[in-house]
């Protein structure tokens, strides 16, 4: 779950992160309202989850009380790479001198955590990567080892800072990585954390993306994971407890495993277009293949349903009954092909075939797929 | 012969008194498995089809000997029960679960480091050894009744199914298949279990099934190149998949251009592998390895 700016802002002025001084507000009049704590100028951003917002007037200056009225308002009413802008962050604008970067991540190689110091900023760190490798300072930490004061410090050296500042960097970066541990996140970052003139640090933008399979234990994160979902299928999905992407063709794909539906997707990709993927996971039962039958159906359009499932952890038998009762209930005219291999798979196909869905037995998804395009075709 | 596990493993199952535990317990009960004794704390001296139940993991070594373990424990209980595994001396470990904090994995993994143990998963359906026992929810009856020469490696779970009984299509029988697991962070690094099966004299070749998402194919892609000596052939699922998406598994993603199928496929490529486009021509390509 990615936090808002405002959010993870608070969660790094808690351990300690210079953050410049700031407010939310959802109407004009809360904007200028926050003026009483916060000091004009000041910087109103759009809280909205998606990056690059600067490039897409989702953050404007504002220096006289009328002008945060008028441009809170603003952008209040509108939206910002598609996403209607619901609040906004009033921020105190800093003078900056320069900027640096610096995050904390997952590495899916070491499967350890990398802190990175980049000694530029404000721009994408891939593009800082990308463009200038050798501006970025990399450090592997190893949980559950934290990030101990002298290794920050030995990383700030390293970046070519001395004095005070490179202790003031260090100890943004073991705040910063104690957030990190403490919250379960995959990413936290500072882009840009600023240098002003006179050497002094602020934070300016926050990202913190938390681990969805940890959110059992934050009760102090906030509770609307599902909310923060724009699809409003792929959020009927993670009701169900289910994973959905939403794609543009017209063949809806249920699979019973995300490898299993990806390589289904790249099948039918050859011949047909996939209109969604749907990824039951291990949980199948009647009731939920019940429910993601339908969902999978809803999308409008859809003019064949392709359903790839093994029966390992899953009844495959107990699902077959959930998507004969949504084909008799809803009257679907639509193709229905299914493979559905493994455990009682005999039994599933008898339910699956009264139930008027073509029964493939071959392993191989193509021989699915052939069967759906013949009877696609034959409906011509 | 086979990596990791055979008939003759002594095998524990954790979360052996819940439903999943109970169901797969019979499962793998039925393809052969040698289960000596499962453990749910607080059910100490129950029996689940009639494997003996202890309150705690050192129990069970000490009464049973055993000395692989396979787990169907809640998301929120892996790490600890992890550690209590890998403490009574357990040097193989199956983790099934999905959705287990990515935190905790690292924690497992560095610790499975330390002490010298192979951990599988998580979200992994677990390790099948063809005719002879299986840990985990792979069902048996996809898979030939005697063992061939194809290792099986994969980082999902129903694809591998898929796989393997393409591989049999062709006729062509697996050695072994291990799931690695689905997470963006796997206990076991993929070149590790390639280096299972370099070792292993029955297996002639290794079939990868990679997907989009994370860099273990590349890992993979690495190692074959300097030292892997077995011909390979891999397909990676996920050709078509948008960026940003998660597809399913939260290692899944091909997040800022990274962990793509193109990039994973001409890693691969260059390192020698075969490369098949869709599952099923990984049935064509291995006749075609092996000769």
């Amino acid at each position: 779950m990615r936090l808002h700016e405002h959010e993870a802002a608070r969660l790094f002025q808690q351990a300690g992160i210079p953050v410049p001084p700031f407010a939310v507000a959802r109407t004009g009049d809360e904007a200028v309202a926050a003026l009483e704590r916060v000091q004009l100028p000041i910087v109103i951003k759009a809280q909205v989850l998606v990056g690059s917002r600067g490039k897409h007037g989702g953050i404007v200056v504002a220096e006289t009380p009328e002008e945060v009225r008028e441009k809170a308002r603003a952008l209040l009413g509108s939206s910002v790479r598609g996403l209607s802008v619901e609040s906004v962050m009033v921020a105190r604008k800093v003078s900056i001198g320069r900027e640096l970067y610096v995050g904390a991540t997952i590495d899916p190689a070491a499967g350890a955590i990398t802190v990175i110091l980049g000694v530029v900023g404000g721009i994408d760190v891939e593009t800082i990567a990308h463009e200038r490798p050798e501006a970025l300072f990399r450090l592997t930490v190893v949980p559950p080892d934290e990030l101990r004061g002298y290794q920050a410090r030995a990383l700030a050296h390293e970046a070519g800072f001395r004095g005070d500042l490179m202790v003031k960097i260090a100890d943004v970066l073991v705040s910063l990585f104690r957030v990190f541990r403490k919250t379960d996140a995959l990413i936290a970052e500072v882009n840009p954390l600023v240098v002003t003139a006179d050497e002094a640090l602020w934070a300016v933008d926050a990202v913190l993306d938390v681990d969805d399979s940890a959110l059992f234990r934050h009760p102090e994160l906030p509770g609307d994971s599902l909310a923060r979902m724009e699809h409003p299928l792929e959020r009927a999905a993670k009701q169900i407890g289910v994973s959905y992407v939403d794609l543009d063709g017209d063949i809806a794909i249920i699979s019973s495993g995300a490898g299993l539906g990806m390589a289904t997707m790249d099948v039918v990709g050859q011949r047909l277009r996939p209109a969604n993927f749907l990824e039951t996971g291990g949980g199948i039962t009647e009731e939920l293949m019940y429910k993601v039958t339908q969902l999978v159906l809803e999308k409008p359009g859809v003019r064949g349903l392709l359903i790839n499932l093994y029966g390992g952890i899953n009844p495959i038998h107990e699902g077959a009954k959930g998507v004969v009762r949504v084909l008799r209930e809803k009257q679907v005219k639509i193709p229905v092909v299914a493979k559905a291999l493994g455990n009682r798979q005999e039994e599933t196909w008898a339910t699956l075939s009264e139930g008027g869905v073509t029964v493939v037995t071959d392993i191989t998804t193509e021989a699915a797929v052939e069967a759906l395009c013949a009877a696609l075709e034959s409906r011509r | 012969m086979s990596i990791l596990l055979n008939k003759q493993t002594r095998v524990l199952v954790q979360g052996i008194t819940g439903k999943i535990g109970r169901a797969q317990t019979k499962w793998m009960l039925e393809y052969g498995t040698r289960i000596v004794a499962g453990v749910t704390p607080g059910k100490g001296g129950e029996r689940v089809e009639g494997v003996p139940v202890f309150d705690s993991v050192l129990e069970a070594v000490r009464e049973t000997g055993a000395e692989a373990s396979v787990f169907f424990v809640p998301a929120r209980g892996v790490k600890d029960t992890v550690f209590e595994t890998l403490e009574a001396g357990i040097r193989l470990v199956v983790v099934v679960t999905e959705h287990v904090p990515v935190h905790d994995t690292m924690e497992m993994k560095a610790e499975a480091k330390k002490v010298g143990a192979t951990l599988l998963g998580p979200t992994t359906p677990g390790i099948l050894t063809v005719g002879e026992a299986k840990m985990g929810i792979i069902p048996g009856n996809l898979f030939p009744k005697t063992s061939g020469p194809a290792g099986v490696i994969s980082r999902s779970g129903t694809l591998s199914y898929e796989v393997g009984g393409i591989l049999a299509k062709a006729g062509i029988a697996p050695s072994t298949v291990v799931g690695m697991g689905a997470d963006p962070v796997v206990l076991t690094d993929l070149p590790d279990l390639l280096r299972f099966f370099a070792a292993d004299p029955q297996t002639k070749l290794v079939t990868i099934v990679g997907e989009v998402g994370g860099v273990q194919e590349e890992l993979a892609a690495e190692y074959i190149a300097l030292e892997f000596r077995k011909p390979v052939v891999a397909y990676v699922a996920g050709r078509n998949t948008p960026e940003g998406k998660r597809m399913g598994h939260a290692g899944a993603i091909v997040q800022r251009g990274m962990g793509s199928v193109e990039s994973k496929v001409a890693s691969l490529e260059k390192a020698g592998v075969a490369i098949a486009r869709t599952p099923a021509e990984i049935g064509t390509i291995a006749r075609r390895l092996l000769r």
